[in-house]
């Protein structure tokens, strides 16, 4: 008879093997050469990049990038993605922040992708080209006075440079006049956008999310809250795939569909085993 | 009596009286209000960041001063937000010797790239492994509703990625597992989403107009 030990062992033993198959199928695709999987773009991608894709030059897109260091796998390519799409369409990214502790990661994604078009001869200034607004505290009230007054709410960029004379806010006096805002959230940030924003002062919202978080935003996508939503890794790829510039979210497709083969081969053969356990009424089943 | 009940009844019934009305009247004098309403606000939240990490600071204080187990950590908390306050304050952010060893110039930079970004990267790639140890060990047809779910959770799985195209291309038709996603996400998530959101609204309005009319008091504290 197994006793409580032997059950132990066992299950450390499983739980150490399944560690080390999802670690190897992971890192395993990004070491073999040219593997790719083809694939096509999602309709809630599609709808969100046509969104910013119809803006004529100098219209002001808002974009409030809410998380942190931890999501940074899944966000930041979407970052990267909308911003470059932004540059190439001239159109003005208006970048802010309700989550102080991703500001570093923002201002190195407008920098990096500024400094990629200036070394294409296409050189894109901060406070011209791009605003990156920093961060402020009280979310909701933050949305709310933004929808009065945006340059009173962040009287200075990042940069301490004053908003008020700025030539890339021009025309801007409140959220009412933002031709798109999207919202890149790793918590519930979109929600609050809807709430206090969009649905209140009358401008289309696309959001981009975690995988974890996508399912609950698809209601607002229905209702026509939301005008294109992005999850996950795939929703960076997806967009990536549209803008026609592949890059780390498309190169981690493969390991992605590794990981979830793994899981779903591994969650199969555990029922597998339990139906068939149950069948013979094996112990421990 | 009159400070701590009666004047905080007031200031919430009137306040919130003007919250609402002012989202239905668009007057110049109704987006002032609502402009120096949100300014104080604003405020009162840029001192909750102060509550906050005086809060924080205070309670790893406390635990290495009665060196609860596990106290070290707590030490932690101060070298690592002392580094960085150091970091940030010298020079500007520029740090105390040049060259910094950050592209971008600056020691405080580093600090946030290399640890803040790292290891809180590294921390939530953990969750992959426990999430997957974890599926595997307790996701089971233990019942018809569970085998249900399974099914529905395997197919958003395999739907979700790129290798589902490849093996629908097989099938003749590379989006169909795309499909069955978008369908399991459009119909039966989005019902229940819709009836999950629909109670919380309907819940938040209720409990608004309690506190709102005096009725719900408990935010006024207990005791006399």
């Amino acid at each position: 008879m197994a006793t409580h030990q032997d059950s132990l062992k066992r299950l450390t033993f499983t739980r150490q093997i399944v560690y080390v198959l999802v670690a190897t199928s992971i890192i395993l695709p990004f070491l073999i050469k040219g593997i790719s999987l083809p694939f096509e773009a999602e309709p809630g991608a599609e709808t969100f990049y046509k969104q910013l894709d119809r803006l004529p030059p100098g219209s002001h897109v808002l974009m409030s990038f809410d998380y942190d260091p931890p999501s940074k796998a899944e966000l930041y390519p979407m970052t990267v993605a909308l911003l470059r799409h932004c540059f190439e369409k001239d159109v003005i990214p208006i970048v802010m922040t309700n989550w102080p502790s991703g500001l570093g990661l923002f201002e190195k994604a407008c920098g990096d992708v500024a400094a990629e078009f200036a070394d294409k001869g296409d050189k894109k200034v901060s406070g011209t080209d791009y605003v990156f607004l920093g961060y402020r505290p009280s979310m909701s009230d933050l949305i709310l006075n933004m929808g009065v007054d945006i340059k009173g709410a962040f009287t200075t960029d990042y940069y301490k440079q004053p908003t008020a004379a700025m030539p890339a806010l021009e025309g801007v006096k409140s959220l009412r006049d933002i031709d798109l805002a999207v919202a890149l959230a790793a918590g519930n940030t979109v929600e609050l956008w809807m709430a206090y924003g969009s649905d209140r002062f009358g401008f289309p919202l696309a959001a981009g999310t975690t995988a974890i978080g996508a399912p609950k935003l698809y209601p607002f996508l229905n209702s026509g809250q939301l005008v294109g939503l992005l999850g996950g890794l795939r929703g960076a790829a997806d967009y990536e795939k549209l803008i026609e510039r592949p890059d780390i979210a498309t190169s981690g497709m493969v390991a992605l569909s590794g990981a979830h083969i793994l899981l779903i081969v591994l969650i199969l053969g555990a029922n597998i085993w339990y139906v068939v356990g149950r069948i013979t009424g094996r112990e421990g089943s | 009596m009159w400070y701590k009940r009666t004047i905080p009844l007031i200031l919430v019934f009137v306040l919130g009286i003007l919250a609402f009305a002012q989202n239905f009247i668009p007057h110049p004098l109704s987006e002032k209000f609502l402009k120096t309403v949100t300014d104080w606000s604003r405020i009162i939240g840029g001192f909750g960041l102060f509550l906050g990490a005086y809060s924080l600071l205070h309670m790893h204080v406390s635990r290495i001063r009665r060196q609860q187990p596990g106290w070290a950590y707590s030490g932690f908390v101060f070298i690592g937000a002392m580094g960085m306050i150091i970091l940030g304050l010298w020079n500007d952010g520029v740090g105390p010797v040049r060259p910094a060893p950050d592209p971008q110039g600056t020691w405080f930079n580093w600090g946030y790239e290399s640890i803040q970004v790292s290891c809180s990267s590294a921390m939530f790639s953990i969750l992959a492994f426990f999430m997957a140890s974890a599926a595997f060990r307790t996701f089971r047809a233990r019942n018809l509703g569970a085998a249900l779910l399974l099914a529905a959770a395997l197919i958003v799985m395999f739907g979700r990625v790129t290798v589902s195209e490849t093996v629908g291309g097989w099938l003749g038709r590379p989006k169909v597992f795309g499909e069955i996603v978008n369908a399991i996400m459009d119909y039966p998530n989005m019902a229940a989403k819709r009836g999950v959101l629909l109670g919380i609204a309907l819940g938040a309005v209720a409990q608004s107009l309690r506190i709102i009319f005096g009725i719900e008091r408990s935010y006024l504290g207990g005791g006399d």
